[in-house]
């Protein structure tokens, strides 16, 4: 029997058979200007030559799967012929879902997978427990560790010892990768140009150009330089999607500091943006979100954990989702951390290969565990016992 | 909205309005709302011209993929609950009379750090508020271009 493991996230579904290698495919619809009528689903973003005004459908609100119209759109896609060729009787998924998911959309999660597609048996859990099940993996002599998953939505802080969750240690912090997009686009569009309407495009900026800063002020006193001192500086090239496929930063020594650039092509300068839209992560309260910031909620977090467990907590802080991408996340968390945490307690954090994928790596790692058929809710269970025995074996 | 550099502020330092806290709170969270927002633009398709006096546009992607194979179950996902937004949901679950930890006793509380402030218009350090709305602003320039532009914005 073959095992599919699909970490569902809000911006992408991460998903593979257990056997292969995991890909990465948009988990929404999409219209474009140039092709109004046609709805494309998932990976059919490729086709769209011309993406500049993309219109997102998600299904996804808050992190939360709301718009299961959509979803199942782009499930029948992913299960279907073009792509996974899902034989439904004859496999078990491992399939995610955010921390205290609704009870009526977990109810609606097992009547799709369980009635409408019929999969052989699932395996509902949280991303973390995925991640730490892969930490775990690799480091067999450890008991504690603390996953933080900073994804589309949303910023996560979950304590895992072993495979139990630590629920009352749990910490959400409402920033995520597309509040930054979002936030990146507002204040391009106030200071020069409106790109309000280009959330593909600047989310693409977001991903080339921005970074976490090491030193805030020190950073903001070089993006306020004139010339060449501004070190912190970029022009990006934004794509017209016929000669520039895709946008890209002018090489410092192509860059012209004062007056225009005489090629034609449409500019964006970039100082503080760079760090600053990044930094909400870090301080939700620069934008009056009135949140703790990753390394404050780290800490609140870890503290409300028993005492004799709170050191192993620190060793052991494992990065997954998009935004631990952004370089600079790893050393700017571990040196905030530092400074917050005693001195006698060491503080180790690890920014995986893929910290995109590491939960899926983990299902995966799961789906071969010699425990696995026990964690599993098989159709014939459902049918027999519905909703209570779901319940009884997951633990959402 | 892109930046308009006009040439002289009026700034009548004075006879100002001034928006009072309720106010700049409405004014924050219709910010931060913003923010959450998946599209600032129009869906294409329904930008489009209806296509004739009978013919209805589906409310979402079922213009394509010419051979429906449909499920049987498939009215199922139109019931009721299929079609609730997040804030409904979160209504429903109820969560003042639920044990915690749940959804809300999950979110980061507020930080103990002071709060840092930036300027408006340009993002860099500020040292001084607008009196009318409590934005902030690093010197006169930007001032006046937070005056000409959103110092009343969004204010409803
Ligand atoms: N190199 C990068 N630099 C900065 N941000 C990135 C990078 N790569 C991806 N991201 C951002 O990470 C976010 C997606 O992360 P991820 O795939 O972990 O989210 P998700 O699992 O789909 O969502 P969620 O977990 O909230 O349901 C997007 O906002 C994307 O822009
Ligand atoms: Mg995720
Ligand atoms: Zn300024
Ligand atoms: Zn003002």
């Amino acid at each position: 029997m073959a095992t599919l493991v699909l970490d569902n996230g809000a911006y992408t579904a991460k998903i593979g058979y257990s056997q292969e290698k995991v890909s990465v495919i948009p988990n929404c619809q999409f219209r474009s200007k140039t092709s109004r009528l046609k709805t494309f689903t998932a990976n059919q973003l490729d086709e769209i030559k011309d993406p500049s005004g993309l219109f997102y459908i998600l299904p996804f609100q808050k992190g939360y799967l709301v718009n299961w119209d959509v979803q199942r759109k782009v499930w029948d896609h992913l299960f279907g012929k073009e792509m996974f060729k899902v034989e439904f009787a004859d496999t078990s998924i491992i399939i995610t879902e955010p921390y205290f998911n609704f009870t009526s959309i977990q109810e609606s999660m097992n009547e799709i997978l369980f009635e409408e597609y019929q999969f052989q048996s699932a395996l509902r859990t949280n991303t973390g427990f995925l991640s730490a099940h892969h930490y775990f993996h690799n480091k067999p002599s450890e008991l504690c560790c603390l996953v933080v998953d900073t994804g589309f939505s949303f910023t996560h802080i979950s304590p895992y010892c072993r495979s139990r969750k630590m629920k009352e240690g749990i910490r959400r912090i409402n920033v995520g990768g597309k509040l930054l997009t979002n936030h990146l686009k507002e204040i391009i569009s106030y200071r020069q140009l409106h790109v309000m309407d280009e959330t593909h495009v600047i989310n693409q900026v977001k991903e080339d150009v921005c970074y976490v800063s090491q030193q805030f002020y020190m950073d903001m006193e070089i993006a306020q330089m004139k010339g060449e001192e501004n070190t912190v500086m970029r022009d990006y090239v934004l794509p017209d999607f016929s000669s520039i496929k895709k946008g890209f930063c002018k090489p410092r020594e192509e860059m012209v500091f004062s007056g225009k650039y005489k090629t034609g092509e449409q500019i964006l300068r970039l100082a503080n943006e760079r760090f600053a839209v990044p930094e909400i992560l870090f301080h939700p309260s620069d934008i009056g979100i009135q949140e703790m910031g990753i390394p404050e909620a780290i800490v609140h977090s870890i503290q409300s954990l028993p005492e004799e467990m709170q050191p192993h907590f620190y060793q052991n802080i494992v990065l997954t989702g998009g935004n631990t991408l952004l370089p600079g996340f790893r050393e700017r968390l571990e040196a905030e951390l530092r400074s917050l945490v005693p001195a006698h307690l060491p503080v180790s954090v690890l920014l995986p290969a893929n910290p995109i994928c590491y939960s899926w790596e983990g299902g995966k790692l799961l789906a071969h565990h010699p425990d696995y058929d026990e964690m599993v809710v098989t159709r014939e269970e459902y049918e027999e016992n519905g909703h209570c025995i779901c319940e009884e074996k997951f633990d959402i | 909205m892109v930046l308009e550099k006009k040439g002289s502020a009026r700034v009548e330092a004075g006879q100002r309005r001034v928006l009072d806290e309720a106010t700049r709170q409405r004014r924050l969270t219709r910010q931060l709302e913003a923010l959450e927002k998946d599209n600032f633009q129009d869906d294409p398709l329904s930008s489009l011209p209806p296509p004739g006096p009978t013919a209805r546009l589906p409310a979402f992607s079922e213009t394509e993929e010419p051979e429906k194979k449909k499920r049987k179950t498939r009215g199922d996902h139109f019931k009721q609950r299929f079609r609730k937004n997040f804030t409904t949901l979160l209504e429903e679950e109820n969560l003042s009379e639920k044990p915690e930890p749940n959804y809300l006793s999950a979110t980061a509380p507020p930080s103990s750090l002071p709060p840092r402030h930036f300027c408006c218009v340009c993002g860099f350090p500020s040292h001084y508020t607008c009196t009318t709305c409590g934005g902030r602003y690093c010197s006169t320039k930007c001032l006046c271009t937070h005056r000409e532009t959103r110092c009343l914005k969004w204010t409803l």
